[in-house]
């Protein structure tokens, strides 16, 4: 009996967290992570943090946060999770464009494909692959929410009950932030030749599709609607939401995943391997 | 009506603008090793990798067991050794064979002894726990031809199995071929003749994109003329031929090397040919270090009458 589409998702996904969590160049990677995530949550991110604390009487009625664009924080009843929101919204999307490159290009390069693809199938290494970089954002992301939370735990442990929704909130939204981002990339990959021109061409597609769109956009405004195939579009709207609201937007990151996702198992399977 | 294990269709695959195959038609069944040759650029890869599910053909059909390449009703039962092809640098040798494995249905326990299996099969126990950068070219081509046999796949596609490896691995791999046929139908592809020669009862042929139109079927035994391929240590090749072709039942001699002759002969006037011929050395003390039957490959392929 053949081995089933969700059983080869599996052990594909699951290879590629062997790769990210038990290899030397995987551990690099996250350690190096750990240590960036780790400088961002003990200076800007708690320091910032005990001052909205601090300031929360003084800033009734008008507050700097708003003439920058951070006023949304001030909505968010634990600030430690307001400022981890405007970080994270920032970071992951960034992240995911490095981290989520390679998901096929260079073991296509290498021939490594053909020996998988010869017991597999394209669409389940694609789609399992995808789900392995996904896993990984996921965890990544979890692990700085959670980190999060020790801070507000440490700054108040009676927090607790009411930073619980908070973290919740966050993983989800940041979940379906990424999730565009990695399947343009699952797409780049499987079109290109190595990670850094898969990187290379997220950034040029990005920009110009955006400044493309919005040029359309401003001349034809019936064109605006457009504007919801670039990939994080939704992410400056996000920044002005808090708690439960920021899922109002879900459909966006959802839209556009499925598109790219089909623009990339096409391209897949009609490469050459 | 069973389907033949392999089915091509006018087959044609369009590379940047040149044609890699044009038109290829085949069918072949299961059974003996099956010889694919062709001079450099002819296409061979290019048809093993259409064949592998590796590349989409332009057009044509292709079916393997009634199936397109790649279908995953195809997993477990066509195996292929891609001619440029590299583990991932990232895991070790028996990490990745054990993952191969998994993929075509063992279970972990199952995939860890399959995966020991087979790096035994090709004399590499040694290697189990490196990874592919820390092995030689001989090495890695071995752990391809490894990855190849899991399971028991009904037909493996081997692209340049020998090409880079030392005699005696090329003997382990001669001897897989043999011993594994014809339960799995190997398709070979190899500039090696004499290899070919040695394991094949049929040869694809192609030139330039195109499949000649007859196979080669190195079984001469229906034939009406037959030919002896003789290798002389010494003895002058115009005197050589002069006696041999005075032997009754003799045809034709010719001398296409240096010391080679070819016999050709009429088996119903003369079926002890090669008796004959060891009796015409022997009577003129010369030494000679090969007789065998029918002509090489090489000789059949690119140097037809």
């Amino acid at each position: 009996m053949h081995p089933g589409f969700l059983n080869h998702l599996l052990l594909i996904s699951q290879c590629e967290l062997k790769r990210t969590f038990a290899t030397r160049s995987g551990l690099l990677s996250i350690v190096t992570f750990a240590v960036v995530w780790g400088v961002i949550l003990l200076y800007p991110l708690r320091f910032s943090a005990d001052l909205l604390v601090q300031e929360k009487g003084l800033m009734q009625g008008f507050s700097f946060l708003d003439v920058i664009g951070f006023g949304s924080i001030q909505q968010w009843p634990i600030p430690e999770f307001g400022l981890f929101w405007h970080f994270a919204l920032l970071l992951f999307p960034l992240l995911s464009i490095t981290l989520a490159a390679d998901q096929t290009c260079s073991d296509r390069e290498r021939g490594t494909l053909r020996f998988i693809v010869v017991r597999s199938s394209r669409d389940r290494v694609f789609f399992g692959r995808f789900a392995g970089v996904m896993v990984i954002q996921a965890l990544l992301i979890s692990a700085t929410a959670l980190s999060t939370l020790a801070l507000v735990l440490y700054r108040d442990a009676a927090l607790f009950s009411s930073a619980l929704p908070d973290l919740l909130v966050v993983t989800t939204n940041l979940i379906l932030a990424v999730l565009p981002f990695t399947a343009m990339m699952a797409a780049l990959s499987a079109t290109v030749k190595s990670a850094r021109q898969a990187t290379v061409w997220a950034i040029l597609i990005w920009i110009f599709l955006a400044a493309i769109i919005g040029g359309f956009a401003y001349y034809l405004p019936t064109l605006a609607f457009l504007k919801l195939l670039v990939p994080g579009y939704q992410l400056s709207a996000l920044a002005a939401l808090s708690g439960w609201q920021t899922l109002q937007l879900a459909y966006v990151p959802l839209l556009q995943s499925l598109i790219l996702l089909a623009l990339g198992r096409w391209i897949m399977a009609r490469q050459t391997l | 009506m069973n389907s033949p294990m392999i089915h091509c269709q006018q087959l044609t695959h369009v590379y940047s603008g040149k044609v890699a195959l044009s038109n290829v038609s085949f069918e072949l069944d299961a059974g003996e090793p099956v010889g694919l040759v062709g001079p450099n650029g002819a296409g061979k890869t290019t048809l093993l990798s259409v064949l592998s599910g590796f590349l989409r053909p332009t057009s044509g059909t292709v079916r393997l067991f009634g199936q397109p390449p790649g279908a995953t009703q195809l997993i477990g039962k066509v195996s292929a050794l891609p001619q440029v092809a590299r583990l991932d640098p990232s895991f070790t040798i028996i990490e990745q064979l054990v993952f191969y494995a998994r993929l075509q249905g063992f279970t972990t326990q199952q995939a860890a002894l399959e995966a020991s299996r087979v790096l035994e099969e090709v004399s590499l126990t040694e290697v189990t726990h490196e990874k592919p950068p820390a092995l030689s070219h001989g090495m890695a081509k071995r752990v391809a031809i490894a990855q190849a046999l899991i399971g028991k796949p009904a037909l493996i596609l081997l692209d340049e199995p020998t090409a880079g490896l030392d005699p005696v691995n090329v003997r382990t791999v001669r001897a897989i071929i043999a011993e594994r046929s014809p339960a799995t139908t190997f398709i070979i592809s190899s500039h090696d003749l004499a290899e070919l020669d040695r394991l094949c009862k049929h040869i694809l042929l192609l030139e330039n994109g195109i499949l000649q139109p007859e196979t080669i079927d190195l079984n001469e035994e229906q034939s009406a003329i037959r030919y002896m391929t003789l290798q002389m240590e010494t003895g002058p090749a115009r005197e050589v031929i002069a006696e041999f072709q005075a032997l009754e039942g003799v045809l034709q001699v010719t001398n296409p090397q240096k010391n080679e002759f070819i016999v050709a002969y009429d088996p119903e006037r003369q079926p002890h040919m090669d008796l004959q011929l060891m009796q015409c050395i022997t009577r003129q003390h010369w030494h000679y270090r090969q007789l065998s039957h029918g002509k090489t490959l090489e000789e059949k392929l690119f140097f037809k009458d």
